[in-house]
């Protein structure tokens, strides 16, 4: 049969254009949304997830990757010594201050220091230069994200942090996360050094090198990689049980943590969560409106339709239709716009929205949900049309 | 008009084995010549505390093969008298027999797929689907009964060639002239081969001579496959296509 649904849906094309844009828009804002949320639980443990340390070492009193109390640096080679252990490295992470010199100017960031080419600090991340180079003394790597907060211009320049210079040495992309300030990488050695120097001093053009950690300097994590078959719940309940006053977390545990802390304490999740359904309300609202007005339109023919015998089931499929067809139309440019702005904003702002394949199913299934239930309402409006209508002129 | 006799062996229908239960609804007991009876007919609605009687003990039989002419001025109730013809609207009191079933007497589920097989409709504005093309609005009624697409296009397309408009199928009803919209209407209505056709006004929204051209195809139409045709009207032009007429005056029916 020829689709009454559809030809009567593109029958009226400045209208039928109204409603996709309606569409378009509520798709677009759960896409948004929820690729929002998606993208900033996902950012907020990248470095775990990214990272190939199989168990971080940490104070008890850890809460999640950026809060956490510091653990002596002897915790390292006591890590060392547990059978089971192919590879461990310190690492620290801290907030600290980037100074802009000659400008009097501060900007917050995120500093970490590792093993250059480490399992922290994988060389897949860097775009330009090296984190090999990170072993200059006070030399840093930056996202490429930061450059335009942290107003350095190209590798060689150098401002300071704390009252001691930061060397641009390389480029990195795809490091920053949403929760971190701007992200600095760089030396285990300097991190310490940058950690205990003045905030208010005036930089010191040629410092001495840093020196390398004492047993009792501190530092936030201890990242292990377990040797080739090794399990990884027995080894960390054997570093637990060895190493004193220390807790242990498997990658995954460690991401889930983390993610789950900012979760529940941030409240982003709830905001972000409350405009997917605002978007899922607009949508619902737009649809219902225009199939009501589309069925209100048309309810000569549904009466003639009725008359000719059709069924009501027959009658609602030619609603439900409209509102599939409308659901798909909507869908496919929505979809594609918010690829167009995820891909922009990762580009440009460093931050991620989270379309995978199956949130774009799970979108596709609430847009087609949101289309059919708006129905409802023109549903109803055609089960109580008398057939009788159609011999009225 | 059939006595009570005749009439419970109408509610009691025999089939073939060949029959298979979706056409039990379409299935016809044995029915001499009477294709629509109405029996005691009222139709009565309630304004505030009056009741308005629409329709006054309608006893009317129309006999199958007949092309039927209801007349009567405007708000005499032939619409109505239509509407409970065509199982459209439920008398307040009495019964309609169509081609021997008391459709009186069915679900409204029953009534549609009574009406789906047995019943085709012209109506005064014509109500083809705006958005459809001449072929499909006939293809529609085709479909409605079951019948796919490949076999409904060729069904459709004959027909528009029986009502000359063989070059027309794919224009949309709004390209179409009064009178070649109300040829679309009758192939449609006479598409699945239904055995009634009800006409409301059909010459309503058309020029004399348009008109009666359009009336003369459906008597011609009608007459050759011997369906029964029920014309309401006040157009005293077409008066010559009828075998019979019937007047009806403030719900009261009187035959010539």
């Amino acid at each position: 049969m020829a689709s009454i649904a559809r030809k009567n849906l593109l029958e009226d094309i400045p209208r039928f254009l109204v409603a996709q844009i309606g569409i378009l828009f509520a798709v677009s804002l759960v896409t948004i949304q929820t690729g929002m949320q998606a993208g900033f639980t996902r950012s907020t443990s990248k470095l775990i997830d990214e990272s190939p340390a199989d168990i971080w070492v940490s104070s008890p009193s850890m809460e999640h990757l950026g809060l956490t109390l510091p653990i002596p640096y002897d915790r390292l080679s006591q890590v060392r010594r547990v059978a089971g252990v192919d590879r461990a490295e310190a690492a620290t992470i801290r907030l600290t201050v980037w100074r802009r010199v000659r400008v009097n100017q501060v900007t917050s960031i995120t500093l970490i220091g590792g093993e250059p080419n480490g399992l922290l600090l994988p060389s897949s991340k860097i775009t330009q230069g090296s984190f090999s180079d990170l072993r200059q003394p006070y030399a840093i790597v930056a996202d490429s994200a930061s450059l335009k907060t942290i107003q350095i211009q190209q590798l060689g320049d150098t401002e300071a942090i704390g009252s001691l210079p930061a060397k641009l040495v390389g480029l990195a992309k795809g490091t920053q996360s949403i929760v971190f300030d701007n992200i600095i990488f760089t030396s285990l050695e300097s991190a310490n050094a940058y950690a205990t120097s003045s905030l208010t001093a005036t930089p010191i053009a040629s410092p001495p090198a840093p020196k390398a950690l004492t047993p009792t300097d501190p530092v936030s994590f201890v990242l292990v990689q377990a040797q080739p078959g090794e399990d990884l719940a027995s080894l960390k309940q054997r570093l637990e049980s060895t190493v004193p006053g220390i807790r242990a977390y498997t990658r995954a545990e460690m991401s889930s943590r983390t993610q789950t802390y900012w979760q529940e304490r941030s409240g982003i999740g709830f905001i972000l969560g409350m405009g997917a359904v605002v978007g899922i309300i607009v949508g619902v609202v737009i649809v219902g409106q225009i199939l009501y007005a589309s069925v209100s339109d048309h309810i000569k023919e549904f009466g003639t339709l009725k008359a000719m015998g059709a069924s009501d089931w027959f009658i609602y499929s030619v609603i439900v239709e409209q509102a599939l067809w409308m659901a798909i139309l909507g869908y496919v440019p929505g979809m594609g716009m918010c690829l167009g702005v995820a891909a922009w904003t990762a580009a440009t702002q460093g931050i991620t929205i989270l379309i995978t394949p199956v949130s774009a199913i799970v979108v596709l299934g609430t847009t087609v949900l949101m289309c059919v239930s708006s129905a409802f309402f023109a549903i109803q409006k055609v089960t109580r049309v008398d057939p009788a209508i159609v011999f009225k002129a | 008009m059939p006595n009570s006799a005749n009439i419970d062996e109408f509610n009691q229908p025999k089939f073939s084995q060949a029959e298979s239960s979706q056409s039990r609804l379409a299935a016809v007991v044995p029915q001499p010549d009477m294709a629509i009876v109405a029996e005691g007919v009222e139709v009565s609605l309630s304004a505030g505390q009056q009741q308005l009687q629409i329709l006054k003990q309608i006893n009317w039989s129309i006999r199958a093969g007949d092309i039927q002419l209801l007349m009567g001025p405007s708000g005499s109730g032939k619409t109505t008298l239509l509407s409970v013809l065509a199982g459209l609207l439920t008398p307040t009191v009495g019964t309609v027999y169509l081609l021997g079933q008391n459709i009186t007497k069915m679900s409204r589920s029953q009534q549609a797929r009574f009406r789906r097989d047995h019943i085709g409709f012209i109506f005064q504005d014509f109500n083809l689907f705006p958005a459809l093309s001449a072929i499909e609005n006939v293809e529609t009624t085709l479909n409605l009964k079951g019948i796919h697409r490949r076999q409904s296009r060729q069904q459709a397309q004959a027909l528009l060639d029986q009502v000359g408009l063989a070059d027309k199928g794919h224009q949309l009803p709004r390209q179409l002239s009064g009178g070649e919209k109300q040829r679309v209407a009758i192939a449609r209505a006479l598409a699945g081969q239904p055995q009634l056709i009800l006409a409301d006004e059909p010459t309503a929204a058309l020029d004399s001579q348009s008109g009666h051209a359009v009336m003369e195809l459906l008597r011609q139409l009608a007459k050759d496959a011997g369906r029964t045709v029920l014309i309401v009207t006040h157009d005293p032009r077409i008066v010559d296509v009828a075998d019979r007429i019937a007047h009806l005056d403030d719900g009261v029916l009187q035959e010539d």
